[in-house]
């Protein structure tokens, strides 16, 4: 069999008519996620692109009761409610924390830090694009290094390297922490599952392609995430109990520039600067590859 | 009584909640590009000159439907066994699948889906209401049996002269029994018989039917009469005992079963004939030499032909010419000259040059003229214009005489093999169609090919071309059973799959699952999905990640001037 064929859930609980501007790899997340969950699902969003997404009161596109919540409370919002519900005696409701990179690198962390030291019973989604795209495109911590933002214009790009979210997580020894992909929704659906399936505090990342504010085309925007993926700018793994590393698929070694050089925030960059995203992603993969191999060592014991 | 955020105050709710979905948001208004779904030319379509529907009939052996498999050949060739086997599968030079790994395995795709099909017969829908035409088609050959398949299919009696004894042409006197089985040329031929086609054998026109007599009964008549006069070498020595056409050997071989052949063996030419021939006389127990004037490069013949040739005992020799046959009756010496490449010459091929002072000589007890054949056209009026030896004919294939057409090889245009000669005779079919119910007819013209480039490499890995079982081939002698045993069922079915399917949709769901507005949906009307131009905001994903370019993008104002 030469081509993959897709195994995905048929029940569409996300529907159409959302506001999602076109090519947004959030609202492929999300209806993704909500084909991975199912039904019993409570959604909980905090300021973000999807608080706009969703539609204005009384409408909410997804299929599953929504809460809309202040910026820096998503993980509190999901706690209380899952907490509410626990007091109902329905333990089996899901509920979800879908928040954006600003919401979770940033304004929301403390309150994240907080449901994961408490290892709540809740999965919490962080859809990243990488900036502050529905405010315009300022800067956030999970913006990359070298990137254009409106608030690091080309003259000055951004000077600081990614937030590494999933090592702060895993820092909270949570059951489950993984990284996830568009471009590569039956592993995304399986992580999702999977997710549901455990007990505790999980943390899910998804790397989320945004054509407007990337500068991308977006008809490419499952192409990006692919690239991204397979130079290893995001690789996509998964981490049970905190030290047990699973690298998800075999990447391909295509070089970082193929990943930049369909996006405009990138465009200013030089031959050097792209050279050196080139050694800084090889040496985070080294890290990661040595990651998993401690992982076996102890796994072994 | 508690207080519930479903009892409604007012009609309104009591808190801020969703009380309906976002359908009346028709974002739809927000494109400005469309995609729609588009099947294209597979390059292999384009590169078959009969026009096979190449993908749609993999896509009933991937189901295993192959019966109706065979009906999609039909179409356009009635002759799949014969050319699953012979054919020198242009469609596989031009498979996409070349530029990943190697190309599809077509031919043998084809032959297999005949070879499922031999205890079948035609489907109900092929028998049509006879209409009052009657065409005669002289020659049995491919061209003559396509084109009697094609008008019989359009209702006319068709009536086949063939002056052998048996019907087939080249495929019967020519093709040797080890490349193609008597009982599959057989099978099909008499399926086409089934259709009403008469086919009427040991009939010569111009001795045993006059031409004058061939018009005035016939509403059209197709000349079919392929090439079979094999050329002069035109040097000294030529009318010794011992040399003859090499498709005299064969005809004499295949048909009536002569099997005088002498110890050294000498063919001259490097097309499919030499070939048939060479292979056919190391059967017999010769030692065979192949001449050829120019290079393995530029040799005609299939190479897969040519490697097995070599393989079973067949000496080559590249860049030889005879000049002169010697010996006192019989020819015992052949005379050489080394020649070597030049500028290409019209047909693109590099011309041969004589190398000055370079003769050698070699022995020979047999020689085999196989340099190309040329229509016999003894028995035309002059009044039928033709061409360098063959019948001139204008792109609908009809005569400068109303009423008369040719094709195959004894007309002008694509010549010299079994796939174009299938391929004229089923368009004269058509043409004549048309002039005989008055009608103007276009041909089919396969544009919009898909090509490499538009294929989604993220989609496809490399995976092997199945290699075809053959035969036992240890002991050539006396044995005529045929060498390469096609694809068994698995095989065939895997094939299926690793086509890339260019252009052609095989609901693989790529656009559905990857549309971030859920616009897209398993269609109930035939079509394999549809897009809901609602709510679709012309993002363009599923068109950038189709695997295999069935769709199209285009600008939104376009449709609506339409």
């Amino acid at each position: 069999m030469s081509q993959m064929k897709f195994e995905i859930p048929k029940i569409e609980l996300m529907k159409s008519g959302h506001v999602a501007c076109p090519g947004c790899g959030a609202s492929m997340a999300m209806r993704y996620a909500l084909k991975a969950l199912g039904q019993n699902t409570m959604i909980v969003i905090p300021a973000c692109c999807w608080a706009i997404i969703d539609g204005p009161s009384p409408c909410s596109v997804n299929g599953v009761p929504v809460f809309h919540t202040a910026f820096e409370t998503a993980a509190i919002t999901a706690t209380g409610i899952k907490a509410g519900l626990s007091r109902q005696g329905d333990n089996d409701t899901t509920v979800m924390a879908w928040a954006g990179d600003g919401g979770t690198f940033d304004i929301g962390l403390q309150a994240l830090s907080g449901a994961a030291e408490r290892n709540e019973d809740i999965i919490y989604v962080c859809y990243d694009n990488e900036a502050y795209m529905n405010t315009g495109i300022q800067r956030s911590s999970a913006t990359p290094w070298g990137a254009w933002t409106t608030t690091t214009p080309t003259k000055t790009p951004k000077s600081r390297p990614k937030k590494n979210i999933i090592d702060i997580l895993l820092a909270h020894h949570i059951p489950y922490v993984a990284t996830a992909s568009v471009a590569y929704p039956d592993d995304f659906i399986r992580k999702m599952k999977k997710a549901k399936s455990i007990r505790g505090m999980k943390f899910i990342q998804i790397l989320s392609p945004c054509p407007p504010g990337w500068k991308s085309a977006p008809e490419q925007s499952v192409h990006i995430s692919r690239l991204a993926v397979n130079s290893k700018v995001f690789p996509l793994y998964e981490v049970e109990d905190g030290y047990r590393y699973k690298i998800s698929l075999n990447h391909k070694n295509i070089p970082v520039e193929e990943y930049l050089k369909h996006q405009g925030r990138f465009k200013h960059l030089s031959k050097e600067q792209i050279k050196q995203i080139q050694v800084d992603t090889d040496t985070k993969w080294e890290v990661l590859m040595k990651k998993v191999e401690m992982g076996e060592l102890f796994s072994e014991n | 009584m508690k207080k519930n955020a479903l009892d409604f105050k007012e009609g309104m709710p009591v808190s801020a909640m969703s009380i309906t979905d976002m359908s009346k948001n028709k974002t739809g208004s927000w494109r400005y590009m469309r995609p729609y779904y588009q099947n294209k030319t597979a390059p292999c379509i384009k590169g078959c000159p009969t026009g096979e529907k190449i993908p749609d009939y993999f896509d009933k052996v991937k189901a295993g439907k192959f019966e109706e498999a065979w009906h999609i050949i039909l179409e356009d060739n009635p002759l799949p066994g014969v050319c699953g086997r012979v054919c020198y599968h242009p469609c596989e030079g031009a498979c996409n699948r070349k530029d990943l790994d190697s190309p599809i395995a077509i031919n043998n795709m084809e032959r297999f889906v005949a070879d499922q099909n031999m205890a079948n017969g035609y489907p109900k829908h092929f028998h049509v209401e006879k209409t009052e035409m009657k065409i005669a088609i002289i020659g049995s050959g491919p061209a003559g049996l396509s084109a009697a398949y094609q008008l019989a299919r359009k209702g006319h009696a068709v009536t086949i002269y063939e002056s052998l004894a048996q019907p087939g042409g080249m495929l019967q006197m020519g093709i040797p029994k080890y490349r193609l089985p008597r009982e599959v040329l057989k099978k099909e031929i008499k399926d086409i018989q089934t259709l009403g086609v008469k086919i009427k054998t040991k009939c010569t026109v111009g001795k045993d039917i006059s031409w004058q007599n061939l018009q005035m009964s016939y509403d059209a008549v197709l000349i079919a009469t392929g090439a079979i006069k094999s050329r002069p070498l035109n040097i000294p020595g030529e009318e010794k005992k011992g040399i003859a056409p090499g498709l005299q050997f064969l005809r004499e071989f295949n048909l009536d079963d002569k099997k005088e052949i002498k110890r050294k063996v000498v063919v001259v030419g490097g097309g499919n004939t030499a070939i048939d021939c060479a292979r056919s006389a190391v059967r017999l127990g010769a030692d065979v030499t192949i001449v050829y004037r120019r290079s393995h490069k530029e040799m005609p013949a299939v190479p897969e032909e040519i490697e097995e040739a070599e393989a079973e005992g067949v000496k080559i020799n590249y860049l030889t010419n005879p000049v002169e046959f010697i010996g006192d009756s019989r020819v015992r010496k052949i005379r050489l000259i080394r020649m070597e490449l030049g500028e290409p010459d019209d047909d693109g091929r590099r011309r041969s040059v004589e190398v000055q002072g370079s003769e050698f000589e070699i022995e020979a007890d047999q020689v085999m003229l196989a340099i190309g054949e040329i229509p016999a056209l003894d028995f035309l009026p002059d009044s039928i214009n033709a061409q360098w030896g063959r019948v001139d004919v204008d792109s609908f294939q009809m005569t400068n005489n109303r009423g008369v057409f040719a094709c195959g090889d004894s007309a002008n245009g694509p010549i010299g093999t079994v796939v174009d000669a299938i391929a004229t005779g089923k368009n004269s079919a058509f043409t004549i169609d048309a002039f005989l119910n008055d009608k103007s007819y276009h041909f089919i013209n396969n544009n919009n090919v898909v090509g490499f480039d538009k294929i989604n490499l993220d989609y496809f890995h490399k995976e092997e071309r199945p290699a075809e079982a053959r035969s036992d081939q240890t002991k050539l002698t006396n044995n005529f059973s045929e060498v390469n045993l096609g694809l068994d069922k698995d095989q065939a079915k895997n094939e299926a799959e690793r086509c890339f399917s260019c252009g052609y949709c095989t609901t693989c769901d790529t656009c559905l699952v990857f549309c971030p507005d859920v616009a897209i949906t398993h269609s109930d009307n035939g079509a394999p999905y549809t897009i809901n131009y609602d709510y679709c905001k012309g993002c363009g994903i599923c068109v950038y990640e189709c695997p295999r370019d069935a769709m199209a993008f285009e600008e939104e104002i376009k449709w609506k001037t339409e």
